[in-house]
């Protein structure tokens, strides 16, 4: 059994959970005094007015997890007797490096960036496209596998859009992958039917979805010094031969404004001295009636 | 404008998702509009209750194989081709959001998921004709909107139309249909590029989709054993049982407990969520809901802000105390 080449994809955001709901209200003002900075992050959210510069970066949940099975879809095959080459590809500023350090610390044996200083959190076209020329110029890969969505746009087409551009089978919402011993996969998702288990051939996208690996496993501080003279490659998305500016224009949809969402209630706080006092007050308060209609 | 709604009846839930392209068609879309339905089926004894379900009157019926969406595509742009339609709308979920890209890759068309609404934009005399589609973005914190400009514009609906709540209308029922058209298109599809297919789980069996009493459960429930606490309470307490993602991707439930953007919606008449902090894309799943209580220990949590009513304390102790008042009055009864 050849190498299977695998290329795990992944986008670091803000976490949108650790802004204010105040912070949400001021960014659908008229956004002419946008404080987004110079940074792809910052210029990304800038029509939000509101900075998320000073917000703590994350991994997309579902690119976590395309990133943890990716490293475990490689120990299987190792464990068949076959071996996995591990790639992983981020694109846009330099957030990405750390995890990008902590992959190759993982055993991921190629780790790169494709540098862009433009926003693309509402592009999925020019993202997907410079995934795909990565993909198919420069790391060759047999198998993609990415998050079925990432923030903020929330599109989930970007997978598909590389199945195309490839002319691939994607699979979504992918919770489990294993090697068979021919080289295809076994795959489990999530449908509009029901959960679904079947065998894919490679090359294929996976697109992860609800899977419980959820949490990227953590290296070790030998596995860190192991590659501390490694470094991610970073590439401009001349090198694959796109031009993004180009590719932006080219975009068929664009977000031209922001709404806010008021969701607050009442938020009668239930008086009481005990749980029980409490539950009893809660009780009173609107179940009792709703149970004697039910 | 015109449009052509794609119900994908090869698959499980049909009914769920014609009933979300009505409701859409109905309260989702404004402006003048008319269409037709292109139903993809894949087994006989289907036909007749698929043409049942169509949203709209007219309706055109394609036999391809079961979840061969990549055919289904195929058969997409070349009905594309001849027709009218510049819209092709698909109900929400991972069907719909393939056929929705496919089709506009293949077309040049333009994309977008999971929209609230669409409307026609002003077409003036310079600009070519437009649509408006509003869809949450930023994890829930906000609302965007979106211009479409390249034809077709290929757009899935917001999962949130398929609650059975909104769907189930006696107008969509009392439809007088007529099939325009009926292809077999089996023949002509490649092969196979996936084998050995097996359905491990239908899902159907979730009661989260309809209950309306609903009680969901956090990782602030601590544990699994928080968390099969909660449970166990109402099951007592004779509410469905959800929890949020983290609870989900720490294993503590099983995944078809999900509640929120990437699980079910739900709209009961009572819910009460413990240990929550409340995130949008959860907060989304229950909004519909008539009456939210929150349980917390954290009062500046944001659930706290959009409940009606908060108790502040600890989620497990509340509704076990909860569930021996409501099982002593049942006994008293």
């Amino acid at each position: 059994m050849s190498a299977m080449r695998i290329l795990a994809c992944f986008k670091v955001t803000p976490d949108y959970e650790a802004l204010r709901e105040s912070e949400w209200a001021v960014g659908a003002a008229p956004s002419t005094g946008a404080t987004g900075g110079s940074n792809a992050t910052g210029a990304a959210d800038a029509p939000l007015g509101v900075d998320t510069r000073y917000v703590r970066r994350i991994l997309n949940c579902f690119d976590e997890s395309a990133l943890e099975l990716a490293l475990r879809l490689s120990d299987s095959l190792t464990e068949l007797g076959g071996t996995a080459d591990l790639g992983a590809l981020s694109v846009g500023a330099p957030d990405a490096e750390p995890h990008l350090k902590t992959l190759l610390a993982l055993g991921f044996a190629r780790a790169a960036r494709v540098h862009t200083e433009a926003a693309l959190d509402f592009a999925p076209a020019v993202t997907a496209a410079l995934i795909t020329a990565y993909a198919r110029r420069i790391d060759r890969s047999d198998l993609l596998m990415l998050g079925a969505r990432s923030d903020p746009g929330d599109g989930g087409t970007v997978p598909f859009r590389i199945a195309e551009d490839l002319g691939w089978p994607c699979l979504t919402q992918v919770t489990e992958v294993g090697p068979l011993a021919d080289g295809r996969l076994r795959v489990t998702l999530m449908t509009d039917g029901g959960l679904l288990r079947l065998t894919a051939r490679t090359p294929c996208v996976l697109a992860i979805g609800n899977a419980v690996v959820s949490h990227l496993r953590v290296p070790t501080l030998t596995d860190r010094l192991a590659v501390r003279d490694k470094q991610p490659a970073v590439l401009d998305p001349a090198d694959l031969d796109v031009d993004v500016a180009e590719e932006l224009c080219r975009e068929t949809s664009s977000l031209v404004a922001l709404e806010s969402i008021d969701r607050r209630r009442q938020s009668m706080v239930v008086p009481g001295d005990t749980p029980h006092a409490k539950a009893q007050a809660l009780f009173d308060l609107r179940l009792k009636s709703l149970l004697e209609e039910l | 404008m015109r449009f052509t709604a794609v119900l994908d009846g090869t698959t499980g839930g049909a009914g769920r998702r014609a009933a979300a392209l009505s409701a859409f068609l109905r309260e989702g879309l404004s402006g003048e509009a008319a269409g037709e339905t292109l139903v993809f089926y894949n087994d006989q004894r289907d036909r007749d209750r698929l043409v049942e379900l169509a949203p709209t009157p007219h309706i055109r019926l394609v036999k391809t194989g079961s979840r061969r969406f990549d055919h289904m595509a195929e058969v997409l742009v070349a009905a594309a081709q001849t027709s009218e339609a510049t819209l092709y709308l698909f109900a929400g979920g991972p069907a719909g959001t393939e056929l929705a890209a496919r089709l506009a890759c293949r077309t040049g068309g333009a994309v977008l998921s999971d929209a609230l609404s669409i409307e026609t934009a002003p077409d003036g005399k310079t600009s070519a004709p437009r649509i408006l589609c509003r869809k949450s973005v930023y994890s829930g914190h906000m609302i965007g909107r979106f211009v479409l400009s390249a034809r077709p514009w290929c757009v899935t609906i917001d999962a949130r139309w398929g609650d059975a709540a909104e769907a189930a209308v006696p107008e969509h029922a009392a439809l007088v249909r007529t099939v325009l058209s009926d292809v077999d298109e089996t023949g002509d599809a490649d092969a196979p590029p996936l084998e050995d297919i097996e359905l491990v789980d239908s899902l159907s069996g979730s009661d989260l989709a309809d209950c309306r009493f609903l009680v969901v459960a956090g990782s602030g429930a601590g544990s699994r054993q928080g968390v099969a606490r909660i449970a166990e309470a109402a099951r007592r307490m004779g509410a469905a049982f959800g929890v949020t993602r983290p609870a989900a991707m720490n294993a503590w439930a099983p995944l078809d407990r999900l509640v929120g953007v990437s699980g079910t919606y739900t709209a009961p008449a009572f819910c009460i969520v413990a240990g929550a902090s409340g995130a949008p894309a959860f907060y989304r799943g229950i909004e519909k809901a008539g009456f939210i209580v929150a349980i917390d220990t954290d009062e500046h949590a944001p659930i706290v802000r959009n409940a009606d009513a908060v108790v502040l304390d600890d989620g497990v102790s509340i509704l076990e105390e909860l569930a021996d008042i409501i099982a002593a009055r049942r006994d008293a009864v």
